[in-house]
């Protein structure tokens, strides 16, 4: 088991990056720019503090024609929120023309800024191709150019840095379908050197209770858990058995597979609240990070048997009536979890 | 079954590394790279979901039901609509070069549109 895997980079200006292996790529990214601004915070810090945990069921969006569930706020929230409440000044643009977009990649890390980039992962060739799939929204963060290309630092996928090549980098940036890029690239200007911490930890926390209880559709939060509970629940008679795995397999995969740490991003959040715990010496925090891992052992129980479904394909004992009520009980838990967790931050002194 | 077996049984995924966090023995959380069992089963399902459709596209075009476009656009995990988008055609456009008779009558400007988009040669892009 290792903590920590550590790979040391020298900069266009002569400075050290330090490339440091990480769950999930934006909340990784983040913490990657924020460090290296001097800003040191690890990255459930950055999840909790810009509020990524979430859960929505979208039946009108589709990805290979299966209906998307999300475990994490829309792509890009999570650095917008953790800059904004940490007091960082970003810059963060989209590129109409790609020769610009490149020369602006560029002129940035010549001057020895690493910036972040927003990718289509199919198009990356240095990472084995059976895991290339066609999925724009991996994001890393270019270090400088040399011979090949970029040299890139990738904290969610690779745990060393490696070289992109210019026409990889390109075809990555600009790749067309749904949620384009557009040659996204993103870098912090510069940092507040008195930011609050816990202050930012604390507004994070609000309004991911917010997210997981107050909004008014039926889709989100703890809400879309149990829509979508029911739903699986339904599935077999419904969509026939074979389609019902196929479903089944698409949400197992957002959970489990994009880098999300574990458990739909489930652990992730624990991490945070442990960490938070620490910072303002909260038993009750601890309490809640000890339940929230308890929750995602239950989420991780509802990937076993989902699978067990999928691979024996009707003749296991698991049904889809046993998948939907592991649902539910994480839709009790993390209602009550969030709930408690509300009246904890609300007593927390910044 | 235990997850370990089912994981080996449902997919030929190669261990690859990703971070995940985990608790240790004194409950203190730590980003632990070990692969983990399920997201191996979901990567090899999907794996094995794309190979499966490439498959069928190779055979359509083989049985003169498609043009060698399609298996092209499924190699790149593409559908009409994103391959539409990056050569810069109309949906309807490319649809119908997916016709096999139709696109062999196609000139050779436009199959270097879409060799540049799907980054085969002229010469690959008419076979399977």
């Amino acid at each position: 088991m290792t903590t920590e895997l550590i790979t040391k980079e020298t900069l266009a200006n002569g400075r050290t990056y330090i490339h440091r292996t990480s769950a999930h790529c934006e909340t990784g990214v983040t913490s990657a720019l924020f460090r290296d601004k001097g800003l040191d915070i690890s990255e459930p810090m950055i999840f909790g503090i810009g509020s990524g945990i979430f859960f929505g069921h979208l039946p009108f969006i589709k990805q290979t024609g299966l209906p998307v569930s999300t475990f994490r706020s829309i792509p890009g929230l999570v650095f917008k929120k953790a800059a904004k409440r940490l007091g960082v000044k970003v810059f963060r643009k989209r590129f109409r023309n790609q020769q610009k977009g490149m020369d602006e990649l560029r002129r940035v890390i010549r001057t020895g800024q690493i910036v972040a980039v927003t990718t289509n992962i199919y198009w990356l060739s240095f990472f084995p191709r059976r895991y290339r799939f066609n999925f724009s929204g991996h994001n890393f963060i270019v270090l400088y150019e040399n011979e090949n290309g970029f040299r890139i630092s990738d904290p969610a996928l690779l745990e060393y840095t490696t070289d992109c090549s210019t026409h990889d980098m390109e075809r990555a940036r600009f790749a067309r379908g749904p949620m384009e890029a557009r040659g996204l690239m993103y870098y912090p200007l510069s940092v507040n050197p008195d930011h609050d911490i816990r202050k930012a930890c604390i507004t994070g926390m609000k309004d991911s209770c917010k997210q997981m209880l107050k909004i008014p559709i039926p889709l989100f939060g703890v809400k879309g858990m149990r829509y979508l509970a029911k739903k699986v629940i339904k599935w077999p008679d419904k969509l026939g058995y074979v389609e019902a795995c196929r479903q089944l397999a698409h949400i197992l995969r957002l959970q489990e597979e994009m880098g999300t740490g574990g458990a739909g991003f489930r652990f992730m959040y624990a991490a945070f609240l442990q960490e938070a715990a620490e910072l303002f010496g909260s038993e009750e925090l601890a309490e809640l990070s000890q339940e929230m891992t308890a929750i995602g052992d239950i989420w991780r129980e509802f990937a076993v048997v989902s699978a067990r479904i999928i691979k024996q394909r009707g003749q296991s004992e698991e049904t889809f009536a046993k998948v939907g009520g592991l649902m539910l009980i994480c839709a009790g838990r993390e209602e009550q979890l969030f709930k408690d967790l509300d009246k904890v931050a609300r007593k927390l002194k910044a | 079954m235990e997850p370990d077996e089912i994981f080996r049984s449902i997919a030929d995924v190669d261990g690859l590394k990703r971070g995940q966090y985990t608790p240790n023995n004194q409950g203190k959380y730590i980003l632990d790279t070990n692969p983990s069992w399920p997201e191996t089963v979901v990567n090899g399902l999907y794996v094995s979901d794309i190979r499966a459709r490439i498959e069928e596209a190779r055979r359509a075009v083989l049985a003169g039901q498609k043009s060698p476009l399609y298996y092209h656009m499924a190699r790149r995990q593409m559908n009409t609509a994103i391959l539409a988008k990056t050569v810069g055609m109309t949906v309807f456009r490319v649809k119908r070069h997916l016709r096999p008779e139709i696109f062999s009558k196609l000139k050779p400007s436009i199959l270097d549109r879409y060799a540049h988009a799907l980054v085969v040669s002229q010469e690959e892009l008419k076979s399977v």
